[in-house]
């Protein structure tokens, strides 16, 4: 199940690599009780990529990502951004980053935030654009203690913008805003990446990985478990889901009579033990790649309340961060 | 990067918006040197090389001063340990250009507060029988209140956010009354007194004026008053030692 289909990277000039993470490993604490939160990550973006990095919490994403951007050094392997490190990368302006955990001195206004990060990148020319496009005009003399957390982390998008950088990380960048918001911040988003920007997030909104990134991670356990095209890691996890009610009655001689049938039928070929449940109300449940032929073949055989579903990057990913557990 | 002209003068408009900061480092030294110094009835009484009224006026300055920069200290080193410090990292702005900002921002206050107390100090009959006495004492005061900066930020490091402000000022008030700087203190407190960190420095601040007599008699050798602060300053700095590794740890 693990998609390990890095879209030919390996052959392209280094000139053309925004990133490249080779055999990345982070611990923390000692002794018995040291957690490994990266434990062997192998990366190469290419430039103008966008890429989703997905996890569940404990991931091990911050953590790269505070590596990726040189906020904390590794116990092995290597980080190299635009040829550079990570730290002259930011120095030089041609990689910024909205931090999760970046905080913002609640006293300062929203202008005096902007205005002395960018005195920092000497960028000062460019904050009124910034302003304007990340939508901080109206608010440019509000206190940061005022704004609401979608407004904070406008700010952070704005801040980050600043250096006009070439990579951009984006560690869960929509947290707390609503879905409005959530919309508008991709809008902006999507302008940037039309610029030719290498763009990486790290989201738990499935649905932004889906809508925004060509390419999608899924980190587990300090690990990349899958990486691949985000369609394709959709579509990997095997056909769809054929939910029906089989005809009654519900007992082991009808409904091993069917069974039987949808076997012989060829129906069942590849359909694992753990992708096909029947439980005691006769609702029969089969992922499967072959879900028209199944659906007409259990609706000809009586059965009804027919549906079928679309596997969903959610199922994908639990699918794969379950799989990688056990 | 290591300095950065709008972060300097949004740290100084900061400084002069926040009401703790005004009253601490403005309000209180000119307000307490009014009230001990200027209005006293032996204002004008010598004190060595200058009246009483100058004596005072010296000691709350050398407060003022102290408590510009433990509490810009000791903010500095709790900002950085929060997400600001990382929203900073991801500039080109260095660690030690951050320090220089906020060390800038910390001196302008001591100065400021320096001048407003010797203005209010001039026109109230503050005397010192040379001009350059004045100078030589607004020199200790700055250089002095370095040793403060110190202790700011080894409170601002070792402790959390929250409680790293608080502690910074009570400490400051604490060494403030039990370093002879407020009243004269006497006999077993004036003993103690020569122990704790604020009677060294402020002990130097006045020297040009009293050459180490004390107002309750007697008189301090200059050794002494020079160990006082060294002592106090390799303290800090192993307090600051402290809060680094501690802070570390904390990441």
């Amino acid at each position: 199940m693990h998609t390990q289909s890095t879209p030919a990277t390996e052959q392209l000039a280094p000139s053309d690599q925004a990133i490249e993470i080779t055999g990345l490993t982070r611990g923390f604490g000692s002794g018995e009780r040291r957690v490994q939160a990266v434990d062997g990550v192998d990366l190469s973006v290419r430039r103008g990529e966008i890429v989703a990095l997905l996890g569940p919490n404990g991931a091990g994403k911050t953590t790269t990502i505070d590596m990726l951007l040189g906020l904390s050094s590794p116990d092995g392997g290597t980080v190299r951004v635009l040829g550079q490190s990570p730290r002259q990368a930011v120095a030089s302006g041609r990689l910024s980053a909205l931090l999760q955990t970046g905080g913002l001195l609640s006293d300062l206004t929203v202008a005096e935030t902007v205005d002395v990060i960018a005195g920092f990148h000497s960028a000062s020319a460019r904050v009124p654009e910034v302003m304007e496009r990340t939508g901080l005009t109206s608010i440019a003399k509000r206190k940061v203690s005022k704004c609401s957390g979608g407004e904070q982390q406008r700010i952070k998008f704005a801040l980050a913008l600043l250096p006009d950088p070439d990579v951009l990380v984006l560690d869960e960048p929509t947290t707390g805003m609503d879905v409005v918001a959530r919309r508008n911040f991709w809008q902006a988003m999507a302008e940037e990446a039309g610029a030719g920007r290498t763009i990486v997030f790290a989201t738990h909104y499935l649905e932004e990985a889906e809508q925004f990134a060509q390419r999608t991670l899924v980190m587990n356990r300090g690990k990349i478990v899958a990486d691949g095209a985000t369609a394709e890691l959709r579509s990997s996890l095997g056909g769809r889901t054929v939910t029906a009610t089989l005809p009654a009655p519900i007992d082991q001689s009808t409904v091993g009579a069917i069974l039987d049938e949808l076997k012989r039928a060829g129906l069942l070929a590849g359909v694992q033990a753990s992708d096909m449940q029947i439980d005691s109300a006769g609702v029969m449940r089969v992922r499967t790649a072959h879900s028209d032929a199944l659906a007409a073949k259990l609706l000809a055989l009586g059965a009804h309340d027919l549906e079928i579903v679309a596997p969903t990057l959610e199922t994908a990913f639990t699918t794969l961060t379950q799989d990688a557990g056990e | 990067m290591l300095f950065s002209r709008t972060f300097y003068l949004t740290e100084v408009k900061r400084q002069l918006r926040n009401p703790y900061t005004l009253a601490f480092t403005l309000a209180m030294p000119i307000a307490m040197y009014l009230l001990f110094g200027a209005n006293a009835a032996y204002a004008d009484s010598s004190a060595g090389h200058g009246n009483v009224a100058f004596y005072v006026m010296c000691s709350m300055a050398a407060f003022g001063a102290a408590t510009a920069m433990s509490s810009m200290c000791s903010i500095a080193a709790s900002e950085v340990g929060q997400g600001w410090g990382r929203q900073i990292a991801m500039t080109p702005l260095s660690i030690a250009g951050y320090a220089i900002v906020k060390l800038t921002t910390a001196l302008s206050f001591s100065a400021l507060s320096t001048t407003a107390v010797f203005l209010v100090g001039g026109l109230t009959g503050a005397k010192a029988d040379d001009a350059w006495r004045w100078a030589a004492v607004a020199g200790l005061i700055l250089a002095g209140g370095l040793i403060f900066g110190l202790f700011g930020l080894g409170v601002g490091l070792a402790f959390n956010s929250d409680s790293a402000a608080a502690l910074a000022s009570i400490s400051i008030t604490f060494f403030g009354f039990f370093g002879n700087v407020f009243m004269p203190l006497e006999g077993v407190m004036l003993d103690i007194a020569h122990f704790t960190p604020m009677y060294g420095y402020v002990a130097l601040v006045r020297w040009p004026i009293t050459e180490g007599v004390l107002v309750s008699g007697g008189s301090d050798e200059l050794w002494v008053v020079l160990l006082n602060v060294l002592i106090w300053t390799a303290l800090f700095a192993a307090l600051t030692r402290f809060g680094v590794l501690r802070s570390r740890r904390r990441r």
